[in-house]
C-alpha cells in the first residue's frame, strides 16, 4: 500500500525530527497549500531513438491488433442498419486479421463450450463485387459520415438504457446438452465458436469504456 | 630628522612591527595613528596598515577609542595592569576563562567553577569584555550557546565548525564548490587515463588521485579564503562517494610517503553510474509530489492534472 | 494483490479482451477461485459472456482450472494468474527482443503466439509466413522451412515452449472418468514435462502465400478452409506453444547486468561478462544467485573471435572485474587460471539501487540524493552525523529528511537507552530499508502505468464524462485536456482512420492524386491540428508506459531474487 503523504497520518512524532512548534513547517501542515503545487524538477526527456520509436509502433499495433482478434470479446455489436461506405473497404482487413479460433477442446473444460445455432455465415452480408475503379462521390462519403455521427450520438443515449434491460439468458439446461458427436467432429460448430457476436444481442455497453475507474 | 636615517629606515615588515611595539612601550597610554606615522614617514601607509593589522589579530595590540580617535596599546602590560586593579572575583574568573583554552568555556560552567552567582559572573564578564581582556564566541556545537575564551586567542576549530563555517554560519556553496572542483579534478584525471590507451590494469591505477593531490590542486586553485587541510578535502571527497560519483581505496603505504597516514593511503577515482536516470523518472507521474493523493474522481486526479497537461503539450 | 495491481490487471484486460473479458478477470482477481456458475451470478454477466471469457483468458495463459475444494467429482474452479497478465505490459518488449535475435521472422512469431495465447507450430509457421511474403516484393515469398528454422531455434534458446498438457478435461457432469484432473492450486508446470523444449517434425512444405487484394474475399474464404485442412495434416495438431516469460526476463537480466557493466567499467568489460553469462545460459538455475563457475581459460576460448583480447589482457580485465565495488563477478577458485562467476543477485541488487537513487535523485534533487545514498551505505545515522557526513546545513538537513520521511523512503528508528522509552534518553536513527522502499516504488510504478492507461483511453475516446464532472465542480481555473474541444476525439479518430481506409484501398486501386487530395481534403485544418495533437499525447503515453516498465522490470526482479534467496 502506498503511505499517506504526512497529511495527519505521519508515523513518526514531528518533534523527533526536530521540528518545533510554529518553527521551519512542512508545507501541508500550515498554510493551505495549492492543489498543484509547481514543480521544483521536470522529468527527464523520454528515451528517443530506434529501439524506443520501434517499441512505441509495436505496442500501438499489438493493441490494434488485438481489437480485430476474436479474443475481443464485445457484448454485442449494434445493429449496422447503416451501412458505411468504408465498410467495402475495411471488410478485408477485419476477416484478414481474424482468423477463426477454434479452442481445442482436448484443453478447455467441456462446460465452457456454448450451444449455438447453426453457423450463420451466409446471413453476413454479401460483399458485393467492386468495380475496377471506384467512383469517389465525394458528397455520399460525406453524407455517410453525417449519417454516422448522428447514429452515434443517437446510440450513446440510447446505450444508458441497454445497460439495464440485461437479459437473463438462462440456459441451465442448454450448456449440458452439447453434442458429443459435434465435438469429436470439430465441425463448423466449432469454428464458429466466436464468429458471430450478434448472437448475444442486448447487452450493448459500448460506453464501458469511459466507465475504467 | 636627517636623511641619512630615512635611508637607514626599514621597509621589512618585522621591523616595521617591532618599532610600532617600541613605540607603544614608550608611550604605555596609547598612540594614535599619526604617531606611527611620524614615526616611518617612508613606510607607505598599506604597509603600515598591514603590520598594525598582524599585531592586533595575533593579539599584541589593543585598539581603543577615545576623544582623539583610535588608539593603539600594547596588550600584555595592559591586561596585566587591568587585572592588578580589578578585585579578586574579577581575577578569579579571567583565571578560569584563561586555564580553558581556545576552546573556550560556557558562562554557567564558570559559575560551578568560581561558585559566584549568575548574576555577579554576568556583570564581570560584561566588565572583561569591555575591556577587551575576553571575548564571546558564538559556538557551532550548539547554536545560541556562547563561549569565552581571552580576547587574543584563535578559537578552537571545534568552536568554529572550522574551513566550512565563516561566523558561525555554514558555508554550504563553499562546501558544494569545492565538491564540484574536487570530482572535475577526479574526471579528467580519468579521462587522460582512458584516453591514454593503456593496459587496462594501467589505466585503472592512474585514475587514482590521492588525497593529498587532490588537496594540493584544490590550494592551488586558490579557491579558498581560509586555509585547508588534507582532513578538509578528505571530508569533501566523501560527499562524492555519497554522490555516487566517486570511489575511494585505501592502500598500504611505505613510511614517509607523500600523503600517507599511519602507513595508509587513500586513493579516489571518479566512476560512471552503472544506468541511466530510470524510467520512472522521465515520466510526469514519477515526479508527481500530489501523487499519493491522486485518484480518479478525487480532488487531484488524472483527469484534471495540469502537470499532465503541461508534458502532455511540451 | 494490491489494489494498484488488481486495477493495473483490469485495465490491461480490457485494452486487448475487451471490457467483458475485464469484468471476469477482474471479477476472479478479487475472489480467488471460483466456479463457472459463481462467476456468472456475481458479475451478473450473460452465462455464454463467462464462457467465451474464461475460454479467452486461458487461451493466453492467464487462467487454469482445476477440480475444486469438492474434488474430481465437484465442479470446476478457475483460478486466474495476475502476473501472467501483468505480462501484458512487456509486450513490446517481448516483440522487440525476438526481432532484435532473431530477425523479422522471430519478431512475427513471437507476436502472434503473444496475440493468439498459443498456436501451433504449424499455424505459427503458416501465418507468418504469409505475413512476410506480404511484405515482400512482388514474385518473392517466403519458404515455410525459413520460418520453420526461426521457430525451431526459438524452442531450443526455451523462449518458447509446449504448452503443459492438460491431464483432464476436468469436465463436471461425465464425473470422474479417468485420472483425476489437476487441483486448482497447481498449475502444471511447463518444464516439468520432458517434451517441453522438443519441436515436433512437421509435415510441411511450400513458400507463404500473398494476401490477395480486397477484390477476391470469396477466394480468401475458401483459402482459409483450406487451410484449415492442411492443419490436420502437419502432425502436430494439439501440441501448443506459448512464450517462456522466465526465459525473455532471464535474457532482459542479462542485457541489464551487461549494460551495467559497460557504463561503469567499459565495452570489454562488459563483453567479457556477456560471455560468461553466455556460457552458463543453460547450465545456471533460473533464480540462481550467480552463474555457474567459469575458469578463465573456458572464458577466453569462448571470446568472440572478433574481440581481440590477449589472454594477459583477458585475467587483467577480470581482476578488475573482480575489484570493482559493485561485485558483479566474483572469483571462487584459481584452477584453470582463475575460477570466475557473475553474482547475479548482487547484480540485480545493485541496479535495484541505482534504481531507488535515480528516483530520488530526479524527484528530490542531488543533496538529497546524497543523503539517501548515505544511509543506504552507512545503515543507521543520527541527525547529526547525516549532517556532517553530508555536509549540508542543519535546517536544509532535517527538511530533506523530513521529505524522505514523509514519502517512506526514509525510516526512523527509536532505540531508548533506557527501559523508560524516555525521549530525551533515546537514540534516533534514520535508516532505509532496501528492500521494502523498492517494493513502495514498484507499486508506484504501477500505478503510473494505471494513469497512463487510463489518461490514454480517455484521450483517445473523449473526456466527455470527465469533463462534464469537472465543469459541474467550477474548477474552471484548472485548464482541462487542451484535446477536448468540440468534437471527441474518438470520433475523430474514426473518421479519420476511415478516411484512411478509403485512401489506401483509392490507392491499390490506381486512383489519381486528384482523387486522393479530394478524399484527403475531407479533414477539415482544425481537425486536422487536433488529429496531430492527439496523436503526439498517445505517443507520450505509449512510450511512458514502456519506459516505465524498465523500472518495473529492474525492481520485480531484484524483489524476487531477494525471495528466492531467503
Amino acid at each position: 500500500m502506498m503511505a499517506g503523504r504526512g497529511r495527519g497520518q505521519l508515523t513518526f512524532s514531528v518533534e523527533i525530527v526536530g521540528i518545533g512548534k510554529g518553527e521551519n513547517l512542512p508545507p501541508s501542515s500550515v498554510q493551505p497549500t495549492p492543489l498543484f503545487p509547481p514543480l521544483d524538477q521536470k522529468p527527464v526527456p523520454l528515451q528517443t531513438g530506434e529501439e524506443a520509436e520501434y517499441m512505441l509502433a509495436l505496442k500501438q499495433e499489438f493493441r490494434g491488433a488485438m481489437k480485430t482478434l476474436p479474443f475481443y470479446i464485445r457484448p454485442a455489436a449494434p445493429k449496422k442498419d447503416v451501412e458505411r461506405y468504408s465498410d467495402k473497404y475495411q471488410k478485408t482487413e477485419t476477416t484478414d486479421n481474424s482468423l477463426e479460433w477454434k479452442p481445442d477442446w482436448r484443453r478447455f473444460p467441456k462446460e465452457l463450450r456454448v450451444r449455438e445455432k447453426r453457423p450463420q455465415r451466409d446471413k453476413s452480408p454479401a460483399v458485393p463485387k467492386q468495380p475496377k475503379q471506384p467512383r469517389v462521390d465525394k458528397e455520399e462519403i460525406i453524407r455517410k459520415l453525417e449519417t454516422l455521427e448522428q447514429k452515434e450520438k443517437e446510440g450513446s443515449s440510447d446505450e444508458e438504457e441497454g445497460e439495464k434491460k440485461k437479459p437473463e439468458e438462462e440456459e441451465a439446461e442448454g450448456e449440458e446438452e452439447y453434442d458429443e458427436e459435434e465435438f469429436e467432429g470439430e465441425t463448423d460448430y466449432v469454428m464458429s465458436y466466436f464468429d458471430n457476436e450478434e448472437e448475444f444481442g442486448g447487452d450493448s455497453d459500448d460506453n464501458m469504456d469511459e466507465a475504467i475507474y | 630628522m636627517t636623511e641619512v636615517k630615512v635611508k637607514k629606515e626599514s621597509t621589512d615588515p618585522v621591523d616595521i612591527e617591532n618599532r610600532i611595539k617600541e613605540l607603544c612601550q614608550q608611550f604605555p597610554q596609547g598612540i594614535t595613528d599619526q604617531v606611527i606615522q611620524n614615526d616611518m614617514p617612508h613606510v607607505e601607509a598599506q604597509q603600515r596598515a598591514t603590520a598594525i593589522n598582524r599585531l592586533l589579530s595575533v593579539g599584541q595590540l589593543d585598539l581603543l577609542r577615545n576623544s582623539n580617535g583610535l588608539l593603539y596599546r600594547l596588550k600584555d602590560l595592559q591586561s596585566a595592569s587591568k587585572v592588578k586593579g580589578s578585585d579578586n572575583q574579577e581575577k578569579l574568573v579571567y583565571q578560569i576563562i584563561e586555564d580553558a583554552g581556545n576552546k573556550g568555556i560556557w558562562s554557567r560552567d564558570i559559575r560551578y567553577k568560581s561558585n559566584l552567582p549568575l548574576t555577579e559572573i554576568n556583570k564581570i564578564l560584561k566588565n572583561l569584555e569591555s575591556k577587551k581582556l575576553i571575548k564571546a564566541v558564538k559556538s557551532v556545537a550548539a547554536s545560541k550557546k556562547k563561549v569565552y575564551m581571552l580576547y587574543n586567542l584563535q578559537p578552537d576549530r571545534s568552536v568554529t565548525g572550522g574551513a566550512w563555517y565563516s561566523d558561525q554560519d555554514f558555508e554550504s556553496e563553499f562546501v558544494e564548490v569545492l565538491n564540484q572542483q574536487c570530482f572535475k579534478f577526479l574526471q579528467s584525471k580519468a579521462e587522460a587515463a582512458r584516453d591514454s590507451k593503456q593496459s587496462p590494469m594501467v589505466q585503472r591505477n592512474s585514475s587514482f588521485a590521492t588525497s593529498h593531490e587532490v588537496w594540493k590542486y584544490i590550494c592551488e586553485l586558490g579557491i579558498s579564503k581560509v586555509d585547508l587541510s588534507m582532513e578538509d578535502i578528505e571530508t569533501i571527497l566523501n560527499t562524492l562517494i555519497f554522490d555516487g560519483k566517486v570511489e575511494m581505496t585505501i592502500i598500504a603505504a611505505k613510511e614517509g610517503t607523500v600523503g600517507s597516514v599511519d602507513g595508509q593511503m587513500k586513493l579516489y577515482r571518479g566512476v560512471n553510474p552503472i544506468i541511466q536516470p530510470t524510467g520512472l523518472v522521465k515520466t510526469p507521474c514519477g515526479l508527481c509530489p500530489v501523487f499519493d493523493d491522486c485518484h480518479e474522481g478525487g480532488e487531484i486526479s488524472p483527469s484534471n492534472c495540469v502537470y499532465m497537461v503541461e508534458w502532455l503539450d511540451f | 494483490m494490491t489494489t494498484q495491481e488488481v486495477r493495473l490487471c483490469g485495465l490491461l484486460l480490457q485494452e486487448h479482451f475487451g471490457d467483458v473479458v475485464e469484468k471476469v478477470g477482474t471479477h476472479l482477481i478479487r475472489c480467488g477461485v471460483l466456479t463457472l456458475r459463481a462467476l456468472a451470478h456475481e458479475t451478473k454477466l450473460a452465462l455464454d459472456l463467462v464462457k467465451k471469457s474464461l475460454c479467452v483468458l486461458m487461451q493466453h495463459g492467464m487462467c487454469t482450472f482445476g477440480a475444486g475444494r469438492r474434488g474430481p467429482a465437484g465442479p470446476v474452479e478457475y483460478r486466474i494468474s495476475c502476473e501472467r497478465i501483468l505480462h501484458m505490459l512487456r509486450y513490446p518488449r517481448y516483440i522487440y527482443t525476438a526481432k532484435s535475435l532473431y530477425g523479422d521472422t522471430g519478431e512475427l512469431i513471437v507476436e502472434e503466439i503473444l496475440q493468439r495465447g498459443q498456436m501451433t507450430m504449424s499455424c505459427t509457421v503458416k501465418t507468418v509466413a504469409d505475413r512476410l511474403t506480404h511484405n515482400m516484393p512482388e514474385g518473392q515469398s517466403m519458404d515455410y522451412s525459413e520460418v520453420v528454422s526461426s521457430f525451431s531455434q526459438l524452442v531450443e534458446t526455451h523462449f518458447l515452449q509446449r504448452c503443459p498438457p492438460v491431464a483432464s478435461t476436468g469436465s463436471s457432469n461425465t464425473g470422474a472418468v479417468d485420472t483425476p484432473p489437476p487441483a486448482v492450486a497447481q498449475p502444471s508446470e511447463p518444464e516439468s514435462h520432458p517434451d517441453c523444449y522438443r519441436v515436433p517434425y512437421i509435415n510441411l512444405t511450400g513458400q507463404g502465400k500473398r494476401r490477395r487484394s480486397s477484390e477476391d474475399g470469396e477466394a480468401d474464404q475458401r483459402a482459409a478452409k483450406k487451410a484449415k485442412i492442411d492443419n490436420s495434416e502437419c502432425g502436430d495438431e494439439g501440441i501448443f506453444w506459448q512464450v517462456n516469460f522466465e526465459r525473455f526476463h532471464l535474457h532482459f537480466r542479462d542485457q541489464a547486468i551487461i549494460s551495467a557493466v559497460s557504463c561503469k567499467l567499459d565495452q570489454t568489460s562488459g563483453e567479457i561478462v556477456r560471455t560468461m553469462l553466455r556460457m552458463s545460459e543453460v547450465t545456471t538455475q533460473a533464480n540462481a544467485a550467480f552463474t555457474q563457475a567459469l575458469s578463465a581459460n573456458e572464458i577466453f576460448r569462448a571470446l568472440p573471435s572478433n574481440y581481440n583480447i590477449a589472454r594477459p589482457i583477458l585475467d587483467q580485465y577480470l581482476t578488475l572485474l573482480v575489484d570493482d565495488p559493485m561485485e558483479f563477478v566474483g572469483k571462487t577458485g584459481d584452477s584453470g587460471g582463475g575460477m570466475y562467476v557473475v553474482n547475479l543477485h548482487r547484480a540485480l541488487a545493485n541496479l535495484a539501487r541505482a534504481t531507488l537513487e535515480s528516483v530520488v535523485q530526479e524527484r528530490f534533487g542531488s543533496r538529497s540524493a546524497r543523503i539517501f545514498r548515505l544511509l543506504l551505505r552507512k545503515r543507521h545515522l543520527e541527525q547529526k552525523q547525516v549532517e556532517d557526513f553530508a555536509m549540508i546545513p542543519a535546517k536544509e538537513a532535517k527538511d530533506m529528511l523530513y521529505t524522505l520521511l514523509s514519502e517512506n523512503l526514509v525510516q526512523l528508528q527509536e532505540i531508548p537507552k533506557t527501559p523508560d522509552h524516555a525521549p530525551s534518553r533515546t537514540f534516533y536513527l534514520y535508516t532505509v530499508n532496501q528492500l521494502p522502499t523498492a517494493r513502495l516504488l514498484l507499486q508506484h510504478c504501477y500505478k503510473c502505468f494505471d494513469i497512463y492507461l487510463f489518461v490514454d483511453t480517455i484521450q483517445t475516446i473523449g473526456n466527455l464524462i470527465e469533463r462534464r464532472l469537472y465543469e459541474t465542480k467550477e474548477n474552471k481555473q484548472v485548464p482541462p485536456f487542451s484535446t477536448i474541444q468540440n468534437i471527441s476525439s474518438k470520433r475523430l479518430l474514426e473518421k479519420s482512420q476511415r478516411i484512411e481506409a478509403i485512401l489506401a484501398s483509392l490507392q491499390a486501386t490506381g486512383a489519381e492524386t486528384a482523387q486522393l487530395t479530394e478524399v484527403e481534403e475531407m479533414i477539415t485544418a482544425p481537425e486536422r491540428q487536433q488529429l496531430e495533437s492527439l496523436r503526439h499525447h498517445i505517443n507520450k503515453l505509449d512510450s511512458s508506459e514502456n519506459q516505465v516498465d524498465e523500472t518495473i522490470f529492474l525492481l520485480e526482479s531484484y524483489i524476487n531474487s531477494t525471495e528466492a534467496s531467503r
